[in-house]
């Protein structure tokens, strides 16, 4: 599992009213164009990778799934919640989130 | 020599900025009444630079680069991020810092011989900066030195290490050769969770024993005992972002283990909030 880039793609995503926009505009795209748009192999980083898992979790925006993978707790909520919340009640999303988690436990998220 | 006139603790819960607004909502109004007793306090033993220990929310710092300590060097800071503007409606500002006494704290050529500081010139504080010092001292009227703690990206420092910060400030603006009053500002949680199933849960913290022992640490003066109650597990047990609580400690220990004159878990819709409130005047 690729943690880091899990919580790499929630943060570019959930920090950006635009990234936001365009993640719910197409999504299968933009996780996709995310993917594609690492500095390449002459850079010394950025680098981007999901495993397939993670990948189809990003596109069905699956907290449950994201949560079990390891996804950072902190930036997983925000990163659902800006993703949703002007489609489903905070009230509604907040309880729709802990029942996604909650089979789960606490996940090992130290990436 | 400069005089660390107080040291406090405070809440940085950034839904407070849209719901703790006038007139304050009763079960606010023993938050705002502390906040303002913090701030009152500020300005009663005049103080001219605030230390804030707090933790960036991984806004600024990330895993990439992701330091344990880091200290702000810069004559200003924005405060807040375009997310933190969306998700809680807090609003753009702009904080002063304070170069000399963080080249002071940090070292300026050579680090301290307790704390490896990293140090930054360019960082957007988040709302665990902004909040504390924008109910505190709404008009961001004193400079600040930023001091952020890694409680977010394990691994993360150790109980003991916050202490040795906390001494290491107050020995630092004893050692500075100014006639300063020094403000040490915490900011931080009592058992809290964040996106895990535990998130918001109604009023009410998710780990009232923890809650009440921890108050005991500063209302009794028990470093020690603080120290020993903040292991990973069971701090994380109580929350799963507790680990921000650990940044009091190091107002403990700046004020030499003793009792603070304020100690409190306050109560509302949320989890609890800390104030704690030393006067060294």
């Amino acid at each position: 599992m690729s943690k880091y880039m899990m919580n790499k793609l929630m943060r570019a995503i959930e920090m950006s009213d635009r990234s936001v926009e365009s993640y719910l505009r197409d999504t299968e795209a933009f996780v996709d164009g995310w993917l594609a748009g690492g500095a390449g192999p002459d850079a010394v980083a950025d680098d981007r990778v999901l495993t397939d898992e993670e990948r189809s979790a990003f596109i069905a925006r699956d907290e449950g799934e994201l949560y079990r993978l390891g996804a950072h707790p902190y930036l997983l909520w925000h990163f659902i919640e800006a993703v949703w919340v002007h489609q489903v009640d905070w009230p509604d999303l907040n309880e729709r989130y802990r029942a996604a988690v909650r089979p789960h436990g606490y996940p090992d998220y130290v990436a | 020599m400069a005089h660390l006139v107080m040291a406090a603790a405070t809440p940085h819960n950034p839904l407070l900025w849209r719901t703790m607004r006038d007139p304050v909502p009763d079960d606010l109004r023993g938050v705002a009444d502390k906040f303002s007793l913090i701030g009152a306090t500020m300005r009663e033993l005049g103080v001219d630079v605030i230390v804030e220990v707090g933790t960036d929310h991984v806004r600024q710092f990330f895993s990439d680069n992701c330091p344990a300590f880091i200290i702000g060097k810069a004559d200003s800071y924005h405060g807040t991020f375009e997310n933190e503007v969306r998700t809680f409606g807090m609003e753009y500002c702009e904080v002063r810092g304070h170069r000399e006494l963080a080249d002071h704290i940090a070292g300026r050529t050579v680090l301290t011989d307790t704390i490896d500081f990293a140090v930054s010139h360019e960082w957007r504080l988040d709302h665990g900066f902004i909040i504390p010092l924008a109910y505190t001292t709404p008009a961001f009227d004193i400079p600040v030195v930023p001091i952020h703690v890694n409680a977010t990206l394990p691994p993360l420092p150790r109980p003991e290490r916050y202490a040795v910060l906390g001494r290491h400030i107050a020995e630092s603006v004893r050692s500075w050769e100014s006639d300063a009053r020094v403000a040490l500002l915490t900011s931080g949680h009592m058992a809290t969770e964040i996106g895990g199933p535990r998130q918001f849960l109604g009023a009410g913290s998710p780990d009232p024993e923890f809650d009440r022992e921890a108050v005991s640490w500063f209302r009794d003066g028990d470093l020690e005992a603080a120290i020993a109650g903040c292991t990973f597990e069971r701090v994380m047990a109580a929350g799963n972002v507790t680990y921000q609580h650990v940044n009091i400690i190091s107002a403990l220990a700046a004020m030499d283990g003793r009792p603070a004159d304020l100690a409190e878990a306050t109560e509302s819709r949320y989890a609890s909030s800390p104030f704690f409130l030393w006067r060294n005047a």
